[in-house]
Order: structure tokens, then sequence, then C-alpha cells
């Protein structure tokens, strides 16, 4: 009996927080006649692509696949390198007011976005690059790599201090010691880092609708919330659509999801 | 210049090229931006590229006088304190499940997050589609139990949107914050649950004298972040109702990106933006001073 009620209330869980993607990635792959038909079904009855052929022939999804992959990538792999030359100087270095910009790059999170969106869309609009992938790496950037220095902290905390110092006392310099010693041993931490970063960009909304306006340009986010807000929604496309757009980020979880929510964990227990 | 490299490779100096690249990226789109939007909000900008006027406190003095402004801010507390004890208490009972010793349970607690995982326009998709008045299952299921005799409106309802936007909200950031409560239920001894339960007991009182206890400086933290984080949410919002109907759902976020991109009111936003600031500021500060202060630490 208690056997019972704990797998009961597991299976509740996963109902409840994960049931409803699944149930929508089956979906995608059901005919509309289905999909509209007044009583639901969970398993598709008839299969079909046509979904998946409507979402590169009526809208510009490859286009905004191809954006949003290249604006992720990027701001993910300077997030990487920035993120982890930071956190090795605040937390490894030693010099005056390291505490300081550590305190800094942990506290940056507490500005509400809000705040920086419109004088960050003026400063581009000034500088020319609205409606540039440049403009979104530039915010994606600083949205993402604070928090990884953050997260790095629990990873960098694994290598011993001890590690390094041997390398140093066999004649290796500091910049040898950083990248033959001590980023192999925290690759796990800088491997979440980048997938984090990649994560926040993909999804990133809030930036990417203002930065960007022509449709050319657009990322994932934006460009679907448009066909959203439409009377009559195409929702097999939607759906297909949104199939498409996890498919990156549960890649990238199945990967380094351990270490990922490793990371998150032991932030937060300071 | 041996003498020289070597000089580059000591502390200050190494420490100092390796912070620097992000340190200048922080502060150019970061720190510059927060003091612009200070500036901007003492100045009248209508167009970009026009010279701005100085306006002294006009911006503030406005917002202050509006009504919808006062009304956003109310709504935005009921968004921020129910949306907090629906996840602080939801991802205690989702730990407390998961925390359980059950087959698979490493798969489980790794992909519960899911909902955290994905992007909010996948998540948008899945509720609108879940939630519509008449393809949605949600009403299908109503109305053939007979519980309501027309489709509800869940997201262009004035009675129903916030309540609805605020449980997909939580539905979404209660497995985040259930993995990081699941770690600090880890924490707790087993042993102290043996001996309470040789002491007779109930599970409800080991719940509140040894859980809740040993994962306090936890849930602290899970409450900040939540409460911070709350305040913040626009995409979840945007994308399930764009702030209606009627501003119905409406939050501080929404309201000030609504002046500054369908109104093109930039000032005034920059200012709404400062008034929100420094309400959270004074959140956060009197929160860590009333939590924190027994332990001499300000977070």
């Amino acid at each position: 009996m208690r056997t019972f009620v704990k797998y009961l209330l597991v299976v509740m869980v996963l109902f409840v927080f994960i049931g409803p993607m699944i149930w929508v990635g089956l979906n995608s792959f059901k005919p509309v006649s289905e999909l509209l038909a007044t009583s639901p079904t969970f398993f598709p009855k008839h299969f079909t692509f046509e979904h998946y052929r409507n979402l590169f022939k009526r809208i510009n999804f490859l286009g905004y696949y191809r954006n949003s992959f290249i604006v992720s990538v990027v701001t993910a792999t300077i997030t990487a390198i920035a993120g982890a030359f930071a956190a090795y100087s605040v937390y490894r270095c030693d010099y005056p007011g390291r505490g300081f910009l550590f305190r800094f790059f942990i506290s940056s999170y507490v500005f509400p976005k809000v705040l920086i969106l419109v004088p960050l869309y003026i400063m581009f609009s000034r500088m020319n690059i609205i409606d540039s992938p440049l403009a979104l790496v530039l915010a994606h950037v600083m949205l993402t790599a604070p928090f990884s220095v953050w997260i790095l902290r629990a990873f960098f905390e694994t290598v011993p201090k001890e590690i390094e110092e041997a390398a140093l006392i066999d004649g290796a310099n500091r910049v040898q010691t950083v990248f033959k010693i001590f980023i192999p041993l925290a690759a796990p931490g800088i491997a979440a880092i980048w997938i984090n970063a990649f994560l926040m960009s993909w999804s990133e909304y809030l930036f990417a609708s203002t930065l960007v306006i022509t449709d050319a340009n657009k990322t994932l986010p934006v460009g679907m919330a448009y066909f959203l807000q439409e009377y009559a929604i195409e929702w097999g496309t939607m759906m297909a659509g949104s199939v498409l757009i996890a498919i990156p980020p549960i890649i990238g979880f199945a990967i380094a999801g351990k270490y990922f929510v490793a990371g998150l964990t032991a932030g937060g227990i300071k | 210049m041996k003498h020289f490299r070597e000089k580059l490779l000591k502390d200050p100096v190494f420490g100092l090229i390796l912070v620097m690249p992000l340190l200048i990226w922080v502060a150019a789109t970061l720190i510059y931006p927060v003091f612009s939007a200070v500036w901007l909000s003492f100045v009248k900008m209508r167009y970009i590229g026009v010279p701005a006027k100085p306006a002294g406190f006009s911006n503030f003095l406005k917002i202050l006088a509006d009504d919808e402004f006062w009304d956003t801010c109310i709504r935005t507390g009921w968004w921020v304190a129910i949306n907090v004890i629906l996840q602080v208490w939801g991802s205690i009972i989702v730990a407390l499940i998961l925390n359980q010793d059950f087959k698979g349970k490493n798969i489980v607690r790794n992909w519960i997050i899911l909902p955290w995982v994905l992007p909010t326009i996948v998540l948008a998709i899945v509720w609108k589609w879940i939630l519509d008045p008449t393809h949605g299952v949600v009403n299908y299921i109503l109305l053939k139990m007979g519980t309501v005799g027309m489709p509800i409106e869940f997201l262009s309802s004035p009675k129903w949107a916030m309540p609805t936007v605020i449980l997909l909200n939580s539905w979404r950031w209660i497995p985040y914050f259930s993995i990081v409560v699941l770690a600090a239920l880890q924490t707790v001894p087993r042993d102290l649950y043996e001996a309470a339960a040789m002491d007779g007991a109930s599970s409800w009182a080991k719940f509140w004298n040894i859980t809740i206890p040993t994962i306090y400086p936890m849930l602290k933290v899970v409450t900040l972040n939540s409460f911070l984080w709350s305040a913040n949410i626009f995409d979840t919002i945007w994308l399930l109702t764009r702030g209606g109907p009627l501003g119905h759902t409406t939050t501080l976020p929404v309201y000030i990106y609504s002046k500054a991109f369908r109104d093109f009111r930039f000032s005034e936003a920059a200012a709404t933006s400062i008034l929100m600031f420094l309400g959270l500021l004074v959140f956060v500060v009197v929160y860590l001073r009333l939590l924190f202060r027994e332990e001499g630490a300000t977070g």
C-alpha cells in the first residue's frame, strides 16, 4: 500500500510537470482532423509529417532556427571563455578588490531586465547595430556571463590548489597552469556554463523582441510568438515548431544535465 | 622583456587581465545602461536622435499621479505574493515526493526540471493549446464532467486570466526550486528520523521538527530568489496574454515594456523601471535584515 501511494505520487508529479510536453509532442504528428476533433486522443491514430512540412514551407522557420542557433552558440562560447577567465581571477588570484568583483558579478542579476532594456535599445540604435545578431549577442552575454561566474564557484572548489602549486614549482608558468591543468580539470563546470548560456540565449524573448525588427533577423521565440497571437492559430504547425525548438535544450541537458543541476544546487547552498 | 613578461604573470596584473574582458563587457552593457536609465528618467525624450530636454522630476510625478501605475503595483504585489507561496510550498511538496526511494529516481530527479529548461515560447504554445476554449483538453474534460456549462476562457477572461498565468508561472518554477530543496533534504541526517520514529513521533511532527529546520537556510534563499524572479517575469505573461485582457495580467515589467515599446514614452518607462528597482531593493534589504541578521550574514 505504501509503495502504491509512493509510485502514485511520483506518477502524478510526472503527469503534471512532464505530461503536457509529451502530449504536445505526440500531437505534432496528428493530422488536423484528429487535432481539432471533438474528442482528443493521446497517441496519434494517423501519423503525419504535414505540420513539419508546413513549418518550412509556410513560415521562415529555418531562418529563425539559424538565427537562434548562431546567436546562442556565439553567446555560449563567449560566456564560457570570459566567464571561466573571470571566475579563475576572482576565485584563484590574489589582488585587492577581487571580493568586490565577485559580489558585483553575482549581484548583477538584481537589476530588473526592463531597467536595462530601454537604455540598451537607445544605445544600440545610436550605434546603428539594432536589428543585428551582434546586438543580441552583446545583450545575451550580459545576461548569462555573471550568473556563470556564480555557477563556476562550486566546480572550481573541486580543483585542489595544490595541483596548481605543484605545476608552478615544476617550472610551468601561470598561463600554462591555467590552460594545461586548471581548465581541463574544471572542464565539466565550463561545459555546464556553456550549456546554461546556450539555453538562456535560446529561450530569451524580452531583448530579442525589441532589439530585432525585421523578420529575416528574428530568433525562434520572437518569430513563433508572432504566430501565437493570431486569431486563428495553426495549432499543428505551432506544436511541430515547439518540438523542434525543444530538441537542442533537451540534447544539451541530456549531455550536461547532471553537472548543470550540480552547479545550480551548489550555487544555491552558498 | 622577460622581466616584463614575468611581471604580467604575477598576481595583481594576471588576475586583472583575466577578469578584464567580462568586466568591460558588463560595464558597457549593464552598468552604463543603469546610469543611462537614471539620466533618461530626468529628461524628456520622445524620439531617438532628437536631443532630450531636461525634465526634472516631471516623469516621476506623472507616473505617480497615474492610477494605472498604482493598480499595476497592487497587481504586481498579488502576483509576487501568490507566486512565492505556490513556488515555495509546491517545491517542498515535489521535493519530498522525489526524495523517496523509488525505481528510476535518478532519471526523474534529473528530468523533472524540464519545464524550466524549455524556452518560454514552447510552454506558451503547450498551455495555450491545452487551455484553448474550443480545442483544449481541459475544457473538454470540464464540459464532459458537467462542471461547467460553457467553456472557460482561461487566458482571455478578466476573471480567469490572472489566476491561470500565476499557476502556469509557478508550474514552471516549482521543478527548478524542488531540485534545490531536494539537495537540502538530502543533507537531513537519517538517524534523526530514526531516533524520532523510536520516540513515536508522527510523520507530521518529524516534518515540522526535523525537516523544516534543517532545510530552513535553503528555504530562505529559495524564497528570496522566487521573489526576485517572480517580480521580474515578463516573457511568460507577455507570451500568454500580452498583459491582457484589459490589463488584468499587466505586472510592472509588462507595464514598463508597453510604455516604452507600444507608447514610445521612453523617459516615463525609465522612470517607472527605476521606481520598480527601488521598490524591490527596499523589499530585499528588509528581507535580508529580518531573516539573515541572526547569522550576521547579509547575503
